[in-house]
């Protein structure tokens, strides 16, 4: 099925409950997501779906209470992170791991320099290195020169600003050299570009893209905008209503989307082709309270049969039509590097 | 063809600031054609929202002129006639500060009757109903239903029903879909485009999604830095765009397959900040971005020429259809 080497993130089966006054937010009901060396992950969902509680929980910085971990194994080089020890996730977080997040006016601090901010991090993460004394020039053309990696014009006194003075576009750009300051081995993106302008949004993701591949770094891509995720990925999980409902290689979910909800999704994105806009998706996402039993999608679904309603679909692994695929890589049978699985009872026999 | 419902020349809106004169909206010029959809395109702080809000009346413009159905409407709501009013409404981006929330989506609904309308109360009831009905939620459900209590999609369906409560005849929506997610933003826009037809509706669409303008509108504009840069029928925008900036916005969207990766225009790459708007480059104002600047970008603005016709263009490269280039006076 997929190469047998460690992967370097693992998510099995990941279940997040949050305890409000009206009882419990059964949120996330089972993920499954791995990311494996070097591999640029995405994963997309609508508002809501439990994108960003997923790589909360990742980062261990999820409030508990009132989430609550009720089930799951979150592997990081095979090492559960969820029974670390407190002491030992600073260094996760310091080394291993960084995130971006979507605003980066609430990710930096108003009140002190871009310098100090990045010069802390910088500190901590030679010092996590071993360096024992960190020299304060050293710092400086450290920061510099990550600024200077994101395409950042006139580092030196971007150094001296505080966030408020910078446009949106700058701030990202300094969430990014944050994020990728020492290697990291992983990046968790949540929707990084979201607040930007189309042009800035270009930018920012090529130069992401270009340091992520000089790196080696993997990346884990949150967004809602599937434009994004296509042109950036290798794999894309959707995600909906607190479940993996299919993932694929990037090319072939989009050329090939099997879920009722994928399809759905897909459709209702305006296109340059300009075939006008469809109907959407009829129906809004569950209410975490009482989430339908079975599919969470079947009351939404034009195929839903009664099994959907009783049980929850399992992920299905798709065998490729190989002679199919317009991908001539594919076709030739040459590289395909995972599979196409989907959780949807309408792939059962073609699973089996 | 109809003649034109708004007519814009000139326009111009200035915030006096302490850092500088902001010149959000800088002479520009357009017509709105009766029963049309044109879209205003533009980033941010290009000024699009602040044309909607100088035509629905939230200010007064700083000069030019503002034509609506022949009259002028260079003023800003207190000075404007009742009639005006309720013939130009406007919905705004953010439904969930554009509701108050602790009015009944009833009392939403019924403030733009009680002020426009001599009518009873019972009356108005059951005009509140037919516009819930209108926008496609159930009277029943929503009448007593308070905004925080629903999502996003039907907040907004609420502020279009509010818009129309007065039966307007032109509608800015300003954004109308940017907060929502794509599968609501769907219905949304269904929804919009159905009651155009059904009332006979005149749309300013506003947004930043290109993908989005090319389903929507009839003829875009697209501005940079309160200036119009070019104005096109939509398919003629899409197919053959002429400024730099058009291309660079087109070439920087995210698509979803490859005939729409054809259709964007290859060759131009996305570069440079957008400058502060209170410090406008001298000349073009894109020229700092532009890949194909020459020299006389730097020194002289360029002027609106139609370089094809119905196809408007403000860049040096482009001469007017008599193929004279133009000299800014």
């Amino acid at each position: 099925m997929m190469n047998g080497s460690t992967p370097l993130l693992e998510i099995r089966d990941l279940h997040v409950r949050f305890k409000i006054y009206e009882g419990e937010l059964k949120v996330l009901n089972g993920v499954d997501l791995r990311i494996d060396e070097g591999e640029k992950v995405g994963l997309v969902g609508e508002t809501g779906c439990g994108k960003t509680t997923t790589i909360k929980s990742v980062l261990r910085v999820l409030p508990m209470p009132p989430a609550r971990i009720i089930k799951g194994e979150i592997l990081y080089k095979g090492k559960d992170i969820l029974k670390m020890r407190r002491a030992e996730i600073p260094s996760l977080r310091r080394g291993e791991i960084s995130a971006i997040f979507q605003d980066p006016l609430t990710s930096l601090n108003p009140v002190f320099t871009i310098g100090q901010q990045l010069g802390d991090i910088i500190k901590f993460s030679l010092k996590n290195q071993g360096m024992k004394r960190v020299k304060r020039e050293n710092i400086r053309l450290n920061a510099a020169s990550l600024l200077k990696e994101t395409g950042m014009p006139d580092p030196e006194r971007i150094l001296k600003s505080y966030p408020v003075q910078l446009s949106g576009g700058m701030r990202q750009r300094v969430c990014i050299s944050e994020a990728l300051r020492v290697n990291v081995n992983l990046l968790m993106a949540d929707e990084p570009t979201t607040n930007l302008d189309v042009t800035i949004q270009d930018q920012i993701l090529r130069r992401l893209d270009d340091l992520v591949e000089k790196r080696g770094t993997s990346i884990l891509l949150i967004t809602h905008s599937l434009g994004v995720v296509r042109n950036l990925t290798h794999r894309v999980y959707i995600m909906y209503a607190g479940n993996i409902i299919e993932t694929a290689e990037t090319r072939e979910l989009f050329k090939n989307p099997l879920h009722p909800y994928t399809q759905g999704l897909l459709k209702t994105v305006p296109r340059l082709t300009g075939e006008g806009v469809s109907k959407g998706i009829p129906g809004r996402i569950p209410n975490y309270l009482d989430p339908p039993r079975g599919c969470r999608y079947h009351p939404r679904c034009d195929h839903r049969m009664p099994i959907c309603k009783k049980d929850r679909p399992p992920l299905y692994v798709m065998e490729l039509d190989r002679k199919a695929s317009s991908d001539p890589a594919i076709s030739s049978g040459g590289r395909i590097k995972e599979d196409h699985r989907v959780a949807c009872y309408l792939y059962r026999s073609r699973a089996e | 063809m109809k003649g034109p419902i708004l007519t814009v020349e000139n326009l111009k809106k200035y915030f006096f600031t302490k850092q500088g004169t902001v010149k959000a909206v800088d002479r520009v010029s357009f017509s709105v054609i009766q029963g049309e959809t044109f879209g205003l395109v533009g980033e941010s702080g290009s000024g699009k929202t602040t044309i909607a809000h100088t035509i629905v009346g939230i200010y007064a413009p700083s000069g030019g002129a503002a034509l609506f159905k022949g009259k002028n409407i260079g003023v800003d709501s207190s000075r404007r006639s009742i009639d005006l009013k309720k013939d130009i409404r406007i919905v705004f981006q953010d439904p969930g500060s554009s509701l108050n929330p602790r009015w009944s989506i009833k009392q939403i609904l019924d403030l733009p009757l009680r002020v426009h309308s001599a009518n009873a109360g019972p009356e108005r009831l059951e005009r509140v109903r037919e516009l819930l009905s209108m926008v496609e939620l159930p009277p029943e459900e929503y009448l007593y239903k308070y905004p925080p209590s629903m999502g996003g999609g039907e907040k907004q369906m609420v502020a279009i029903a509010r818009a129309l409560a007065t039966n307007p005849s032109f509608v800015a929506l300003d954004e109308p879909t940017s907060a929502l997610d794509v599968s609501v933003q769907a219905k949304i826009i269904n929804l919009l485009m159905g009651l155009q037809e059904k009332l006979h509706l005149t749309y300013l669409f506003i947004t930043h999604d290109l993908s989005l303008m090319r389903n929507m509108a009839t003829r875009v504009a697209i501005m940079y830095l309160g200036k119009i840069c070019e104005v096109a029928p939509t398919v003629a925008f899409f197919q053959r765009p002429f400024h730099p900036y058009t291309r660079m916005l087109l070439s920087s969207i995210q698509v979803i397959s490859d005939q729409e990766e054809e259709l964007k225009p290859k060759k131009i790459i996305s570069r440079g900040e957008i400058p502060s708007p209170v410090n406008v480059p001298p000349g073009c104002s894109f020229h700092l971005r532009c890949p194909e600047r020459m020299d006389i970008c730097r020194r002289v603005d360029p002027v609106m020429v139609e370089h094809e016709t119905g196809h408007f263009v403000r860049c040096h490269l482009y001469p007017d259809r008599s193929g004279r280039q133009p000299t800014d006076a």
